[in-house]
C-alpha cells in the first residue's frame, strides 16, 4: 500500500513537471509540441466524430426546446431586415465596382484579387475560457496560421491552429486577438471662409454649395466663378476659390479638413461579454472628435495579418482619457459572432511572411 | 503476455480510454449544448468525482491525466489544463477527507464547490502564464452554471468513475 502511494506521488510530481515543461515548450511555438498535437488530433478525430454522430440527435432536440422560439424571432427580424437591404445592395455593389476599378487604375491592392476559401462551422470552443470555433478546412486547401476569416458582414478573427482538414478560429473577442486597424472618422465640423477679394482680409461665411450650381459673385473689383463637380465618396461642401480672371472655369474639392480623416489603433477583444477595444489612437487635433458609429477597418500594411480596408465594426462608445494618451473605443462588431455558420478565409500572407523561392 | 494484459486490464488504460469518450463528448455535445451562454464542464467534473470517491492522490492524478489529454484539444498552451485539473482533483479529495464518514449528499457539496473552484482555477492559471482578460465577472456566472451542472451530472459521473477507478485482479 505504501509503496502504491509512493509511486503514485512520483507520477504526479513527474506529471506536474512534465505539464510546466510543455507549457514553456508551447509558449515559445515550439514545433515538437504541434506534433504532439496533431498525433493525439489523428487518435482522437474518429472517436469524436463518433461522438458528433451519436448526439447530433440530442443536441438536435436541445436547439429545438431551447432555441425554437429565438429562430422564429430571428426570422422575423431577418426578413424585415432583407427588405430594407434589398435596394442599398444594389447600390452598393455598383459603389464597391466603381471603388474596386479605382483601386485597380490605381495600383492599389483590393479584396478581390485575393484567393478565398470558404469553409463551414463545425465546432465551438469547449471551455469556457476562449473565443474560438472550428472550420472545416485546413491546410490541403491552403490555409496558414494568421490568415484572416470573414463572413457576409465582414471580418471575424484569424486562423490560430491548421490541421490538415480543419483549422482553429479565434474570434476578435478572445483576449489574445489583437490586429492593427484604422479608424475612419468623419470629416470635422469646419468654418471656413472665403476671401472674396485678392486684397482684403474680410472673413465671411461660406454656404454649402449644392451639386451642379453655378454661383456668380460680383464683388467690387473680382468676380468668382464655380464649377462644382461631385466626386463619390467627397460630400460637396464648400468652394474655396481664388478669384480668377473672368471665363476661367476650376474644379471644385472638399477642403483638406472635410475629407475623411483615418488613424491607426490596435484592436483587441475582451471576451464574449464585452466589446473589443481600440487603443493607441493618436489624439492629434487634426483628428478631431471620433464620432460613435465611424467605421474600424483593418489597416493592412507590409507587417499585418490582414489585407487593408476589412470592415470589422464601428465606435459604440468613446472613453476619452486624460494626458495625450489618446481615447479607448469600445467597437460593436458588425458581424453576429454568436451564429457563425459559413466562413471566409482569405488566403492572404503579408510580404513578409511569404516564403521566398 | 500477462504482463501486457495486466497493463491492459490495468484502471488507468481503462481512465484514459474512458477520458477519451469524456472529451469527445465535452467538444461535441456540450459544446453545443450552453445552458445560460455557458458550456458544461464533463471533463472537469469527471475528475472533482474521482477526487472526491477516490481521495486527492488519486484526484490529482486523474486531473493531470484529463488535462493532459484535453490541453491537446484546446488552443491554450498544452499543460496548462493539466495543471488546473491536477488541483481541482486533489482539492476534491482534500475536501472529503474533512469529513469523517462522508454521506452522498457530503459528496455532491464536494463536487459542486470543486467544481467552482475548478472552473476558476482554469483562468488564474491562464493569467499566471501571461494569458490575460479572463479574469472577469463573468466567471462568476460561468462558475455557477458549471458548478449546477455538474450536480445534475454528478450521479451518472459517479457510476461512470466506480466503473472505470476500480482497481480489479486479473484472473488468468
Amino acid at each position: 500500500m505504501a509503496v502504491a502511494q509512493l509511486t503514485r506521488r512520483r507520477a504526479i510530481i513527474l506529471l506536474v513537471l512534465t505539464s510546466i515543461i510543455l507549457i514553456t515548450l508551447d509558449l515559445q511555438n515550439s514545433s515538437a509540441i504541434s506534433g504532439l498535437r496533431n498525433i493525439f488530433s489523428t487518435v482522437f478525430r474518429p472517436v469524436e466524430s463518433t461522438a458528433r454522430v451519436i448526439t447530433r440527435p440530442i443536441s438536435n432536440g436541445w436547439h429545438g426546446i431551447f432555441d425554437y422560439n429565438d429562430v422564429l424571432d430571428e426570422n422575423d427580424r431577418l426578413r424585415e431586415r432583407i427588405a430594407q437591404q434589398e435596394g442599398a445592395t444594389i447600390a452598393a455593389a455598383a459603389s464597391v465596382r466603381l471603388a474596386q476599378e479605382l483601386l485597380a487604375l490605381n495600383g492599389l491592392p483590393t479584396l478581390a484579387g485575393i484567393n478565398a476559401v470558404t469553409a463551414q462551422v463545425i465546432g465551438d470552443s469547449p471551455t469556457n475560457f476562449s473565443q474560438t470555433i472550428e472550420i472545416n478546412q485546413g491546410n490541403e486547401s491552403g490555409i496558414r496560421v494568421g490568415m484572416p476569416v470573414l463572413n457576409a458582414a465582414g471580418l471575424i478573427g484569424k486562423i490560430t491552429k491548421v490541421f490538415s482538414d480543419r483549422s482553429v478560429v479565434m474570434l476578435i473577442t478572445d483576449p489574445d486577438f489583437a490586429l492593427s486597424v484604422k479608424v475612419v472618422n468623419s470629416p470635422r465640423q469646419t468654418t471656413t471662409t472665403t476671401i472674396a477679394k485678392s486684397n482684403a482680409a474680410v472673413p465671411s461665411p461660406v454656404v454649402p454649395v449644392e451639386p451642379d450650381a453655378s454661383l456668380d459673385t460680383e464683388t467690387s473689383s473680382t468676380t468668382t466663378t464655380t464649377t462644382t463637380t461631385t466626386i463619390a465618396g467627397f460630400t460637396p461642401s464648400v468652394t474655396t476659390l481664388p478669384a480668377v480672371p473672368s471665363g476661367v472655369s476650376s474644379i471644385t474639392v472638399p477642403l483638406a479638413s472635410d475629407l475623411a480623416v483615418r488613424e491607426t489603433g490596435v484592436i483587441e477583444g475582451r471576451g464574449p461579454s464585452r466589446q473589443p477595444t481600440v487603443r493607441f489612437i493618436s489624439n492629434a487635433v487634426r483628428f478631431g472628435d471620433i464620432q460613435v458609429g465611424v467605421p474600424i477597418v483593418t489597416a493592412g500594411g507590409s507587417r499585418s495579418l490582414s489585407p487593408p480596408d476589412i470592415l470589422i465594426g464601428k465606435v459604440a462608445r468613446v472613453v476619452e482619457r486624460l494626458g495625450s494618451a489618446g481615447p479607448v473605443l469600445e467597437i460593436e462588431p458588425v458581424a453576429d459572432l454568436t451564429n457563425l455558420s459559413f466562413l471566409r478565409v482569405l488566403l492572404y500572407q503579408p510580404i513578409t511572411e511569404k516564403a521566398t523561392p | 503476455m500477462i504482463r501486457f494484459l495486466t497493463i491492459m486490464s490495468s484502471r488507468w488504460t481503462r481512465l484514459v480510454l474512458v477520458l477519451l469518450i469524456v472529451i469527445s463528448l465535452q467538444t461535441t455535445l456540450f459544446a453545443e449544448m450552453r445552458p445560460f451562454g455557458v458550456a458544461a464542464q464533463l471533463v472537469l467534473l469527471f475528475v472533482v468525482v474521482s477526487g472526491s470517491i477516490n481521495g486527492s492522490t488519486i484526484g490529482a492524478l486523474t486531473g493531470l491525466i484529463a488535462g493532459l489529454m484535453y490541453d491537446f484539444v484546446l488552443p491554450t498552451p498544452v499543460g496548462l489544463t493539466s495543471l488546473a485539473l491536477g488541483l481541482a482533483g486533489a482539492t476534491a479529495g482534500l475536501l472529503v477527507y474533512f469529513f469523517r464518514e462522508p454521506t452522498w449528499w457530503m459528496r455532491l457539496i464536494t463536487i459542486g464547490v470543486v467544481s467552482l473552484l475548478g472552473e476558476v482555477y482554469y483562468p488564474l492559471a491562464q493569467t499566471v502564464v501571461g494569458l490575460d482578460g479572463w479574469l472577469q465577472f463573468r466567471i462568476i456566472k460561468v462558475a455557477i452554471v458549471v458548478a449546477v451542472c455538474n450536480l445534475v451530472l454528478s450521479p451518472i459521473a459517479i457510476f461512470v468513475c466506480r466503473w472505470t477507478l476500480t482497481e480489479r485482479k486479473l484472473s488468468v
